[in-house]
């Protein structure tokens, strides 16, 4: 090769046989290549799908992704953002998420309520909590209702540095979490503790003051700047049946609530039944064990097991516990003189297609007589709302809000199952915290005098495990919690599932695809043949591509195990690298000048350009 | 005078990228002694093999590259990708010039001329280069256990002129100078020459593995292995090239770790003090070949005859490996159960954990 007729710049003027000098970045600049390429390699981050069914959108991925990275309390302040207790959901939850896992196509689904329930403990056990109130901005908002819903109102008006108070009808604070969800699921210490952080985050609760009673709905509408009514479905539905009134007839919420508030007095005769297939009946159902029944049986209109509107774990942990079932029946009497001594049941069987619907009996058959000492009705609830103006009921029994949990354009607002039931999804405890999460931050949207906007991301939730590479990731079983022997729940209030070691949350974090997010995992980093990203922290999301030389081969893009790498066509950018007609030039940074020149063409004379 | 001491640099194992499920990769050497603007093509295995040994082998080290498509798409115009001292040398004559780079560098601390610890010197040779143009010079540089590191970085062929065939191109793989045709249907009918066992038998001294780019940590881990052991070492990495091999370039790691799972390209180690092989190491899964071929241009003109041929071939690697071979492997290597490449699409993955 002859370098004859060329012009070599001074400072590469060397021989050209043998060693040559240590190249330089520089020299390297001659060559930007960037500008064969027709895909570019961008980063996007994709939305989870645990992120997307959780119910306040808690940001599983993240939270996940410092556990394995040993960072507890990162990934507990994390959690924080969007859930003030996860002690209690990590134990309650039907962590709809774990339904959603992309895992869960793959193999198992990650133990993610495990791994929550670690980091709540974790928060528990700290002195001080993460989470701090706002700077007081004079407001005062009050909270009717200390559920879930009320709970994660007040919680997040209190980090906005609103004055809350809340007002709760019970001896205690917690609604159902403390007076439906029974002990061996959620100690009542664990609540109380949660409790104790909203104190100390400056709210007020106000316990054994109802609304409609103690305080009108005047009053609350005058003393506040806002009202969140959080005031959940408290009255049970009847089964409508002949002699429900008779003594030794119980209904499931108020059975519930005594225990949890510590004021029961039911005594149970040895054989139970409870009616409904929900999972209130089923912890109604396991609850009589512990009360002292000797046989239980649940009676459900649906006609199988597979059918009953409840979380498949739980109705395999009462199976387990020895309760009988019986489906396809409806209690048309309740028998008995002065006390219950047996059921009438006929065959039912819901008229349309979910069991929400009407039921169909068919009393032409023979009814059965079953034989018990005491019944338990658990077949839903209702509200009581006689307190308030009619305009605001529904006919669900519920508040009718607008999509904001706004009632009106008044500024009282409300959130959780009072405004939830009957919209077609389920009620559970993580739905009413994120309607509490997200009615708190429409109250302060009203209250700061700026219209109410529907949060309109598009979001592109990756599930699609084609867009992962899968090779990366070993088929690994899902780590499972310890769980108390059948035989001795039936006689305790202990807890009966266990929670995670420390070892076993790293473990089962460590299995997390880490869906459409980039989890530093330094693969792309070291796959490209250029190699044209770089670093300079090892940390989510601060990978660089240089586009200057990024050919586009994509072998980033495919060996991206988490699918956050995605091609879009150069023709897409209106920036960046200009594509040349020759692949090389001479002189350092011609490439670079040109396309700055060319980029620039609007803004100067055309006979500038030379 | 008294000699002075060779110091050596030692460099220390990366750990395993996954702990349990997780997958990340170790903390990796900052370090980056090949930088981009080269011209190799897009998605280049070569490339991604060298920036792979580099990083690996650090700032304090020398490059000797024989002509390839290493030295020639990547040094042109006075300019190169490397940030470490690098020479070029004529095609045959790598493993003298390497070796002549090492006895200098020895010789020169031994009088105190040079202070620092020895460099890692390393010669990336193409296999046409290493298995045929130069393997004498190789050979003698390894049986003179001069310290140094020989790679062979292995794209089946003579890229840089244009795709043609080298001893260590595949039986069945199509180049310029083995084209398919009526005669001859399978294009290559000879199988590729085994370079690696031929270095660990002739010279048993030696470290020598063999790596593949779909297995990052392993192939940075063996280049450290090998400039940690004193005396030569040689290495031979698979690299695929999709100027001849004619795949998609998204595909560069995917046919690394595709290459290893049928079984095609097996993964070892030769310990020069126990004076055996290893072959401990195991992909995650084992597959036919069928499902490697189908995915490169130049498998597609062949029968189902010549994919049972490589299966059979495949299979024998795998014995060798003492692998117990899968019911659905040995099926894959009779030709009644295979269809032709034309329409391999509709063969059957399948696909079995070892
Ligand atoms: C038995 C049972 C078990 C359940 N188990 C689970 C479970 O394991 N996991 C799960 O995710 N979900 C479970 N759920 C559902 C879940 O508990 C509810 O969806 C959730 O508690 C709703 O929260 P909320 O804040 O809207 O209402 P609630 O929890 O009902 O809270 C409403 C609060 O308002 C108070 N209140 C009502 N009226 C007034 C008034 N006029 N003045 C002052 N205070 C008033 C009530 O006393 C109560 O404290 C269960 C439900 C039941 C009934
Ligand atoms: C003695 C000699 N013969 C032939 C050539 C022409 N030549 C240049 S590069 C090359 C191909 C080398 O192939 P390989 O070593 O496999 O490297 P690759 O191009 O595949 O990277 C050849 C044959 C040469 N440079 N010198
Ligand atoms: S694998 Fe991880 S990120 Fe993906 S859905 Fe499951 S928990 Fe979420
Ligand atoms: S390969 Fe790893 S580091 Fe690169 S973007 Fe994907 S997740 Fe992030
Ligand atoms: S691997 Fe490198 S060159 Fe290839 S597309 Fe990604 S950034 Fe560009
Ligand atoms: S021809 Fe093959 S080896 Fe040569 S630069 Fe292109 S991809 Fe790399
Ligand atoms: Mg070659």
């Amino acid at each position: 090769m002859s370098t004859k007729g060329t012009h070599i710049p001074d400072w590469l003027q060397v021989p050209f046989a043998g060693i040559t000098p240590a190249p330089s970045q520089k020299g390297q600049d001659l060559f930007p290549t960037g500008n064969w390429r027709a895909i570019r390699p961008v980063y996007r981050d994709k939305m989870p799908p645990c992120n997307n069914a959780c119910g306040t959108n808690e940001k599983i991925q993240g939270y996940l992704d410092l556990v394995k990275r040993g960072k507890y309390l990162d990934a507990y302040a994390l959690i924080k953002e969007d859930m003030p207790f996860p002690s209690v959901t990590g134990r309650v939850c039907y962590h709809p998420c774990e339904q959603a896992c992309n895992r869960g196509k793959y193999d198992e689904a990650i133990s993610i309520r495990a791994v929550e329930r670690f980091l709540g403990d974790l928060g528990q056990a700290l002195p001080k909590d993460v989470v701090k109130p706002g700077k007081p901005n004079g407001k005062k908002v009050v909270v009717v209702g200390s559920g879930p819903a009320g709970h994660s109102a007040a919680y997040q008006l209190a980090r906005l540095g609103y004055a809350v108070t809340i007002l709760e009808k019970s001896p205690k604070a917690g609604g159902l979490n403390r007076g439906g969800i029974p002990d061996w699921v959620l100690p009542q210490n664990v609540l109380d503790r949660e409790i104790e952080r909203l104190v100390e985050l400056g709210i007020t609760i106000k316990t054994n003051t109802e609304v409609g009673k103690d305080v009108s709905w005047d009053e609350l509408r005058k003393n506040y700047d806002a009202v969140v009514l959080a005031v959940g479905l408290i009255n049970p539905n009847s089964i409508r049946a002949e002699g429900e009134d008779t003594a030794g007839v119980h209904y499931g919420l108020p059975f519930l609530r005594d225990i949890g508030m510590g004021t029961s007095k039911v005594k149970l005769g040895p054989r139970v039944a409870v009616i409904g297939g929900g999972n209130t009946a089923i912890d109604c159902a396991r609850e009589a064990y512990r009360q002292g029944a000797q046989e239980v049986t649940m009676i459900t209109v649906e006609g199988n097991a597979s059918e009953m509107p409840c979380v498949p774990e739980d109705l395999h942990d009462m199976v387990e516990e020895g309760v009988e079932l019986k489906h396809g029946l409806a209690c048309t009497a309740i028998l008995g003189t002065g006390k219950v001594e047996a059921l009438q049941l006929h065959p039912a069987k819901f008229s349309g297609a979910i069991n929400a619907s009407p039921i169909t009996v068919n009393k032409d058959a023979k009814p059965e007589r079953f034989a018990v000492d005491n019944v338990i009705i658990a077949v839903g609830q209702h509200g009581a709302l006689k307190w308030l103006p009619d305009e605001f009921k529904n006919d669900k029994g519920g508040i009718k809000a607008d999509r904001f949990g706004r009632l009106g354009s008044t500024n009282v607002f409300a959130a959780g199952d009072v405004v939830q039931v009957g919209q077609g999804q389920p009620l559970m405890v993580v739905n009413a915290v994120g309607d509490g999460k997200r009615t708190a931050f429409n109250v302060d949207t009203v209250l700061r005098g700026e219209p109410l906007q529907e949060r309109m991301v598009a979001i592109d939730v990756i599930t699609d495990l084609a867009r992962m590479n899968m090779t990366y990731f070993p088929k690994f079983p899902r780590v499972q919690q310890a769980m108390l022997a059948p035989a001795s729940r039936r006689k305790t209030q202990d807890e009966v599932i266990q929670a995670f070691s420390e070892e076993q949350a790293i473990e089962e974090a460590n299995r997390c695809f880490s869906c459409g997010t980039c989890n530093a995992c330094d693969n792309c980093y070291l796959v490209c043949p250029e190699p044209c990203i770089i670093r300079y922290d090892r940390s989510n999301g601060l990978y660089k591509i240089l586009v200057d030389y990024c050919k586009g081969c994509r072998v980033c893009i495919e060996e991206c195990p988490t699918g956050c790498l995605e091609g879009v066509p150069e023709l897409d950018f209106d920036t960046g690298v200009v594509r040349m007609d020759t692949a090389f030039a001479i002189t350092q940074g011609l490439h670079g000048r040109q396309a700055e020149e060319l980029r620039n063409l609007p803004d100067r004379p055309a006979k500038d350009i030379g | 005078m008294p000699a002075i001491e060779v110091q050596r640099q030692m460099l220390p194992m990366l750990g395993s990228p996954n702990q349990g499920a997780r997958f990340y990769n170790p903390e990796l050497p900052a370090t980056e002694p090949f930088v981009p603007g080269h011209r190799t093509c897009a998605g280049c295995g070569p490339s991604i093999q060298y920036r792979m040994t580099s990083k690996a082998a650090g700032d304090n080290t020398i490059l000797v590259g024989p002509t390839g498509c290493m030295y020639v798409a990547n040094s042109s115009y006075l300019c190169t990708p490397y940030n470490v001292p690098w020479a070029h040398t004529q095609i045959g004559s790598s493993g003298s010039f390497t070796a002549g780079v090492a006895a200098a560098y020895e010789a020169m601390i031994r009088k105190g001329k040079w202070k620092g610890t020895f460099p890692n010197i390393i010669c990336e040779a193409g296999d046409g280069s290493a298995s045929d143009i130069g393997l004498a010079s190789v050979s003698g540089a390894l049986y003179r256990n001069h310290d140094c590191l020989i790679i062979c970085y292995d794209n089946e062929q003579y890229a840089n002129t244009g795709i043609q065939a080298s001893s260590r191109t595949p039986y069945g793989g199509m180049t310029t100078f083995s084209p398919p045709g009526p005669k001859v249907p399978e294009a290559k009918t000879l199988f590729p020459k085994d370079l690696a066992r031929m270095m660990a038998a002739g010279h048993p001294h030696c470290y020598v593995a063999t790596a593949s780019v779909g297995y990052p940590i392993d192939l940075m881990n063996k280049v450290r292995k090998a400039l940690n052991h004193k005396g030569a070492a040689f290495m031979m990495i698979y690299t695929p090239c999709q100027k001849g091999f004619v795949y998609e370039t998204p595909r560069s790691i995917d046919l690394g770790r595709l290459v290893v799972e049928s079984g095609l390209y097996p993964i070892w180690e030769w310990d020069p003090e126990k004076r055996e092989f290893d072959y401990s190491f195991r992909p995650a899964s084992m597959r036919p070949v069928s499902e490697y071929l189908k995915l490169q241009g130049r498998f597609g003109h062949l029968h189902a005859e010549h994919i049972a041929t490589l299966q059979k071939f495949a299979n024998q690697q795998w014995k060798m490996m003492n692998v117990a071979i899968p019911e659905a492997l040995i099926k894959a290597a009779d030709a009644k159960n295979l269809v032709d490449m034309a329409s391999a699409e509709a063969a059957a993955a399948v696909a079995q954990t070892v």
